[in-house]
């Protein structure tokens, strides 16, 4: 049966099924199109490099979450995680220590959240939106202390000496593509490894689909879900890392409104894939295009409130007409 | 020699175990009361309850939309909405009480528009009311173009948010009657408790025979009508709104308080007079707390322990592996 020979329910059985698999992408393409109709700067390479640039840090942070929400968990934490992990490298660097000990302190403070809500999520039994919930006030908390509430860390006006290491990462480039992306192209690289090609990976997919059957298949389900966190846990400190390089400063809870972002760019995620799972490369579309939306909107100079309308509007949307076909289908 | 009954201990401990969260919650505001005695003045005391009760009435409104099963990322959003509403109907010179009609109207077709997209489409109702808080925040941001709008003293408005009814602040009683007419529906109707059941577990609910689709949209009408009222109510309590329209910091203090308030039942079940009795000691609490010198830097860590620790206790004898269903 080919398109010459099949019949007229056929043919629109066939373009349905197309439109239902590709129907986000191809309405969030309309949509950047119509954007570069209305303003003519929008697609312009060094407009698009900047967007990139600067959604390189909510392309990991959301890449976090997503990890955890594909085990069917949660991590209200991301962002705080991702501030203060920006904030202790920061504190560090303007306390003279050298670059590598200050982003490795960073690290080491990912994981180590990473690992406490391993701990009681997973081993303890703690729903996890409590869970994450609790320890993202324990940060907020730890954080405020740490900086004597809240003052920012400035680390463009100490002596180049001190920062320029560190400035490499966020503001540094490798030939003409800025460092930013390189790093994120790397994390986001190795986490579809991860997820697509790993052992933890395919028992992260079991969990998802079905808990007790992964079980009973001796998946260790409180490692696969414990290792979900401490994997967030560590990307969010590479996002705050990232951030902090970026900007030259640390200003605590600065990360917070990276929160929500977060979570629209892993459902933008699910609509990219077939059975509207969460996958990464769903994601790393969504933050982009959560990116994109942004920089039209400031380019327009349409203030905040425009911006979260068209938002909740277009998630809305999305999610509609993603979840018709899916229902129209089965 | 006293002769204990075993069975006696055993049921002794039980009890204290179960009731654990509330004597650790009366015990360490003692402790911090005793070490500051001011904590116990009566005035303060009073404040403590005036303090405590928007953000009791915003975590209400949650545990509402949480015991149907639902959830809901804008409800935050909402209260900003209705009161910076509230606050524009003031200044253009309505009459105040008109802002409560209003609050109510808002709510209740917000709670409308949550429940259709949650039930009728289909949406996960955490993507439902993430689209839905964006389109308040801007709608929010619009109405009062990004500036704090104040009100001045209206005699008959602000004696809701910040006058007495005797000793006691009038708010709290709002709050206390709130709560009682929401226990008695939740606990005594059979709407409620059909509410409930449609919330712990869908399928078995559908397999009863409940129509999990009515109740679901009663949780997001019923939330969404108290959370508009609060909105307002929280305009007359701070004489206007804010020009901050996030409203995260509502929702997460209130989902603090909802599930805080769930440890109080050895199921880890969702109720309203835990929801109350939560939002108080959180309000208590921080009172306490700086008095007692504590800066507010920490408060917030310790509550986030507090919360941990409570549901470390009612959960640690399930040990199940915490996943979330909210999805």
């Amino acid at each position: 049966m080919n398109a010459l020979t099949e019949n007229r329910t056929e043919s629109r059985k066939r373009v349905f099924r197309f439109v239902s698999t590709y129907g986000a992408i191809i309405g969030m393409i309309s949509i950047l199109i119509l954007f570069q109709l209305i303003d003519n700067r929008f697609m312009r390479p060094s407009n698009l490099i900047g967007v990139l640039n600067s959604s390189s840090i909510l392309i990991v942070m959301s890449i976090a979450m997503m990890v955890v929400m594909s085990v069917r968990g949660i991590d209200l934490s991301v962002a705080q995680v991702a501030d203060a992990s920006g904030v202790i490298a920061a504190m560090m660097i303007i306390n003279k220590q050298p670059v590598w000990l200050a982003i490795a302190a960073a690290i080491g403070f990912g994981l180590l959240i990473g690992l406490v809500n391993g701990l009681l999520m997973s081993y303890l039994g703690i729903p996890a939106i409590i869970g994450t919930l609790g320890m993202m006030f324990v940060i907020r908390s730890v954080e405020l202390t740490l900086t004597n509430g809240a003052q920012p860390q400035i680390l463009f006006t100490l002596p180049p000496k001190l920062t320029s290491g560190f400035f490499k990462i966020g503001q540094g480039s490798i030939g003409p593509v800025p460092m930013l992306i390189v790093i994120c192209f790397v994390i986001a690289l190795i986490m579809y490894l991860v997820k697509d090609r790993s052992i933890l990976g395919r028992h992260m997919d079991a969990v998802q689909g079905n808990v007790r059957t992964s079980f009973l298949s001796s998946v260790s389900i409180r490692k696969v879900f414990g290792a979900a966190f401490v994997i967030s846990g560590l990307l969010a400190s590479f996002a705050g890392i990232m951030l902090v390089s970026r900007s030259g400063n640390a200003v605590p809870r600065g990360v917070e409104t990276y929160l929500t972002d977060c979570f629209v760019a892993v459902y933008i995620g699910t609509l990219v894939s077939k059975g509207r799972k969460f996958n990464l490369i769903g994601t790393v579309i969504g933050a982009l295009f959560v990116g994109l939306l942004s920089n039209f909107f400031t380019l327009q100079s349409l203030g905040a409130a425009s911006k979260n309308i068209f938002n909740g509007v277009f998630i809305i949307t999305a999610v509609t007409l993603g979840t018709i076909r899916q229902k129209r289908k089965s | 020699m006293i002769h204990l009954d075993k069975s006696k201990v055993d049921s002794l401990k039980k009890t204290l175990f179960q009731r654990s969260t509330g004597i650790g919650m009366v015990l360490i505001l003692i402790i911090l009361g005793l070490r500051a005695n001011l904590f116990f003045a009566p005035a303060n005391l009073m404040d403590v309850l005036k303090q405590g009760s928007i953000l009791t009435m915003i975590a209400l409104g949650l545990t509402a939309v949480l015991i149907g099963g639902g959830f809901d990322m804008g409800a935050g959003a909402l209260v900003q909405l209705t009161a910076n509403i509230a606050a524009g109907i003031i200044l253009a010179g309505f009459n105040p009480m008109i802002s409560l009609a209003v609050g109510l109207g808002i709510g209740l077709l917000v709670g409308v528009f949550n429940a259709f997209l949650v039930t009728m489409i289909g949406i996960p109702s955490f993507v439902a009311t993430l689209g839905t808080m964006f389109v308040l925040q801007g709608m929010t941001t619009m109405f009062n173009g990004g500036q704090a709008l104040t009100i001045k003293f209206q005699p008959g408005f602000s004696f809701l948010g910040q006058g007495r009814l005797g000793p006691v602040p009038v708010i709290f009683v709002i709050v206390i009657v709130i709560c009682t007419l929401l226990h008695l529906f939740f606990k005594h109707t059979r709407t409620g408790l059909r509410m409930y059941a449609t919330g712990e577990n869908p399928a078995a609910a559908v397999l009863r025979g409940i129509n999990t689709k009515k109740y679901l949209i009663i949780s997001y009408c019923l939330s969404g009508a108290i959370l508009g009222i609060t909105g307002v109510l929280q305009c007359s309590y701070t004489y206007g709104a804010s020009a901050v329209t996030s409203g995260m910091d509502f929702l997460i203090q209130a989902l603090s308080a909802a599930y805080l308030g769930s440890t109080f039942s050895k199921t880890g079940e969702l109720s309203v007079v835990g929801t109350v009795i939560s939002g108080m000691f959180i309000a208590a609490l921080s009172n306490a707390l700086i008095i007692n010198g504590i800066s507010n830097q920490q408060i917030a860590g310790i509550l986030g322990l507090i919360l941990i620790l409570s549901i470390s206790l009612t959960v640690i004898n399930k040990r199940e592996i915490g996943q979330v269903t909210i999805f």
